[in-house]
């Protein structure tokens, strides 16, 4: 039974094997009362959280680490070259890339759906999916993008890049860290289980899953409950994790007004995750509680309300958007200073322009449910509370626009992915005030333009610095230089395709057509060809991208260590950096970004002559 | 520098007016208005996208003057200047970007809603109730009940109504709009909630803003969850009631 040995297969069989054990605990008591051995709802809620434990002890689990609780030695962590990155790893390097390629995926995976989508509604009439497909595609689109952006720059350029820009040997819990990485798979398969399913059905609630939608539909929504539950936990554990990392992890001399900008943004977000994850995740269970043990938190009939779910929601599901966005505005600022060779301008003023927008972002939920019919008090306060965070989030603008203007701007691909960011985040901005006043977002409450919205904040902002990101470690993280071209032709496409399809979708909100439909009068059907039109060339563009990336990956430019000739701790080392690593603490003098200023160093002992580790 | 901020101003003129000039003449985003709510959100979309102009004009002539002017050929070889922006400009920027919030805040903001919802009487209620994946009208005055997708919601016109809204208990959430009046509302299982509409126009199914759609996902036949809306003289209606009343007695 070699083949056992494998992580993944012996996680798979585990997994089996514990939700086997699942459904029989709940079969058995089920005949014991005369009842039928196997109720799917049930069944999957007994038997997933048992699969689950399963598949993190054959993962890694047990081997690295359960050994212990019983007083056995934990194995050695050995494993390296490729196969590291398919076992439990607790590198915060692996965990990152980990990260970065599972959500990389998942993020191409939904953006074919979305083309999908695209070419249902580029006309009037059904062309690919009926009803209940169009709904189901549009779900699965909705949440696994949620799920791309809260993860993939806070967990893979969080894990891989904020230890080493502090000075630190790896994570305060690396094998906590191994263990959130390893549950986001289960989410996965699990989600694409739920929609592919003949037997379960799907689920078709859009990711917000309203109740009481969501408490009579197809049993495919226990699924999606369960999955996303568990990646509540991913993300709680992150927030854990970096919280206390960036508290007690830094070296010495990197004091809080030294900390590079992004590290700042991981930090604020994961405040975010920290304290608001739970109330998602209790939301979420309250739903799976009214399906399978026929509570009744969501039923109005016996007693329920569905606007509770609403509040506890987004509660949760406002500040997201923050876990989302505040490490782009870390990476774009960052993109900006060192290819503007410019000191970040009003650095502190930024610092406090992001824990403004922490402070202000548990405070706003409500603007989801002006139409809700919500207590009418409620609606003043919350209309002014969220016009409040214009002003923290104009401070990042000002930070932007202060660094670039007068540096010598060095248009490499990182560099233009952060100018889009600007760009693009400003419509973003702009059209969020339209949905906070009140009046105006009585139109455009669930319409085209609240799409329009949220693709350009969380599209045009949190991805366009994704890939500013991607671009501009892909050296120190690969160890090999990308294409140029193919990188420029990669911006050029994505960001004219981009304009095309969101622009016109706000056009096509106001003047009447609304969200989430498989269908639509004819009237919007010329705005939706050119919406269409558009989001075909956004999506070519990301064969650029992944060509470059798999091609470059394996056989670019070897990269030297610092081709940026960037300040932050990170180029100091090797691409890729070893194991742990600074071969010497490194001692932390000055400020990241003294540009400009003579004399000025970051880091005392310089350990760039050291060995290069990895492969 | 001096002379980089004055050709930025000037483009930051330029490209607001533009703007402005383009949001003015070739801007009409709007479906048919058909009530007097409309003018109110509409007010409110021209002066928040007024306001927005110089905001996009200051962005994109920052992003785009620093782009040419700032341009480094090739890899940089030395820095840009120590410019740390600890001084007067952040505290300025703080105090214009404040101001702006809240004046938008105050006015449309809090201004169109006290507006819209300053005036609670109503000259006729109407009662809807929203059910998978169909709408039922009932006008309790007259006992009459319609329901789409068979019928059209027939309305007064220069009338103020109140919409009583709701869902059937045991049902789903579902909302209410109609472009042409601009606001929606939850209908909510459960619970019942308002929504004031003074129709100012008369208008039919044949213009598309003149639907009832629901806009609260809502399961399989969301998307197609409409309802015909028709706005007649206050005379006209009066008869369709009584025509309406004529078919429900035969019922009976």
């Amino acid at each position: 039974m070699r083949v056992l040995r494998i992580p993944l297969v012996l996680g798979l069989v585990l997994a089996v094997i514990g939700f086997g054990l699942g459904i029989s605990i709940t079969g058995l008591i089920r005949q014991s009362m005369d009842l039928s051995f196997w109720e799917t709802e049930l069944s999957w809620s007994t038997g997933y959280p048992l699969a689950l434990i399963g598949w993190l002890l054959g993962v890694g689990g047990w081997k690295y680490w359960g050994r212990e609780w019983f007083g056995a030695e934990p194995r050695p962590f050995t494993t390296t070259g490729w196969k590291r990155y398919f076992d439990f790893s607790p590198d915060h390097k692996v965990i990152g890339v980990q990260y970065i390629v599972t959500f990389a995926a998942l993020f191409l995976i939904s953006g074919l759906v979305a083309m999908l989508i695209r070419v249902e509604l580029a006309t009037d009439g059904m062309q690919l999916f009926n009803n209940d497909t169009y709904n189901r595609a549009m779900s699965l689109h909705g949440i696994t993008m949620v799920a791309v952006a809260v993860a993939i720059i806070v967990g893979g350029f969080g894990n891989y890049v904020v230890p080493l820009m502090i000075g630190a040997a790896d994570m305060a819990f690396p094998r906590l860290n191994a263990l959130s990485y390893w549950l986001v798979p289960p989410v996965a398969v699990m989600l694409l289980i739920s929609t592919f399913s003949p037997q379960l059905g799907g689920w078709d609630t859009g990711w917000t899953a309203y109740p009481p939608l969501s408490v009579l539909n197809d049993s495919g929504q226990v699924l999606f409950n369960l999955a996303v539950i568990t990646f509540g936990v991913v993300s709680i554990v992150g927030g854990i994790n970096f919280l206390v990392t960036i508290i007690y992890m830094r070296a010495e001399g990197m004091t809080w007004w030294r900390l590079p900008i992004f590290v700042w943004g991981v930090f604020a977000a994961s405040l975010i995750s920290f304290f608001f994850t739970q109330a998602f995740a209790a939301s979420l269970l309250m739903v799976l509680l009214d399906r399978v043990a026929d509570t009744s938190f969501f039923r109005a009939s016996e007693g329920g309300s569905a606007l509770l779910y609403e509040h506890f929601f987004w509660f949760y599901s406002h500040p997201a958007v923050y876990v989302m966005v505040l490490p782009g505005f870390g990476i774009a600022l960052e993109v900006m200073t060192h290819f503007s060779r410019k000191p970040l301008f009003a650095y502190r003023w930024a610092v406090g322009g992001l824990l403004g927008i922490v402070a202000l972002s548990g405070i706003v939920w409500a603007h989801h449910m002006f139409t809700s019919g919500m207590e009418d008090y409620l609606q003043a306060p919350f209309l002014i509370m969220t016009e409040m965070i214009s002003i923290p989030t104009g401070i990042i603008f000002l930070a932007a626009l202060g660094t670039i203007w007068a540096g010598k701007l060095w248009l490499r691909t990182p560099m233009l992915f952060a100018l889009g960011f600007i760009f693009n985040f400003m419509i973003g901005g702009l059209t969020g005030i339209y949905l906070a006043d009140i009046p105006t977002d009585l139109l455009l409450h669930d319409t085209y333009f609240i799409v329009a919205h949220f693709h350009y904040t969380i599209m045009g902002g949190e991805i366009f610095a994704l890939f500013a990101g991607l671009y501009y470690w892909f050296p120190k993280i690969t160890g090999r230089q990308f294409n140029e071209t193919l990188g420029k032709t990669h911006f050029w496409l994505m960001f004219i395709g981009f304009q095309l399809t969101f622009i016109p979708m706000f056009q096509v909100g106001v003047k009447g057509m609304n969200r989430r439909v498989a269908d639509y009068p004819a009237e919007f059907a010329d705005l939706n060809m050119i919406i269409s039109l558009g989001s075909a060339v956004l999506g070519i563009s990301f064969f650029f991208f992944v060509v470059n990336m798999v091609m470059s990956w394996i056989r670019g430019e070897r990269a030297e260590a610092n081709p940026w000739q960037a300040r932050t701790l990170e180029w100091e080392l090797p691409s890729p950096p070893a194991e742990h690593n600074f071969p010497t603490p490194p001692v932390v003098v000055g400020h990241p970004y003294d540009y400009g200023v003579p004399g000025a160093k970051h880091v005392e002992s310089a350990p760039a002559g050291a060995p290069a580790g990895g492969d | 520098m001096k002379r980089d901020l004055i050709v930025f101003a000037v483009i930051w003129v330029v490209v607001s007016a533009i703007a402005a000039a383009v949001t003015y003449y070739v801007l009409d985003p709007f479906p048919t208005a058909g009530a007097e709510e409309a003018r109110i959100i509409d007010d409110a979309f021209m002066t928040l996208t007024y306001m927005a102009v110089p905001v996009f004009g200051l962005v994109v002539a920052g992003v785009a003057y620093s782009v040419i002017r700032f341009r480094s050929p090739g890899q940089p070889t030395e820095d840009g200047p120590p410019m740390f922006g600890r001084g007067a400009v952040p505290l300025a920027w703080l105090i214009v970007t404040s101001t702006l919030a809240v004046a938008v805040m105050i006015h449309p903001g809090l201004t169109g809603l006290f507006e819209l919802r300053a005036d609670r009487h109503a000259d006729l209620e109407v009662n809807v109730t929203g059910f998978r994946w169909a709408w039922a009208i009932e006008y309790p005055e007259s006992g009459v009940r319609v329901n789409s997708p068979v019928d059209e919601m027939v309305l007064p016109i220069d009338t103020r109504i109140q919409f009583n809204i709701t869902a059937i208990e045991g049902d789903v959430l579902h909302a209410f709009w109609v472009p042409a009046f601009r606001v929606k509302m939850d209908a909510v299982p459960g619970q019942i909630t308002e929504m004031f509409v003074t129709p100012n126009r008369l208008g039919d199914a044949s213009d598309v803003a003149f639907r009832l759609q629901c806009t609260e996902l809502c399961g399989l036949f969301h998307a197609g969850m409409s309802m015909d809306v028709r706005v007649v003289e206050q005379d006209e209606f009066e008869r369709w009631l009584e025509s309406q009343g004529a078919t429900a007695s035969k019922v009976k």
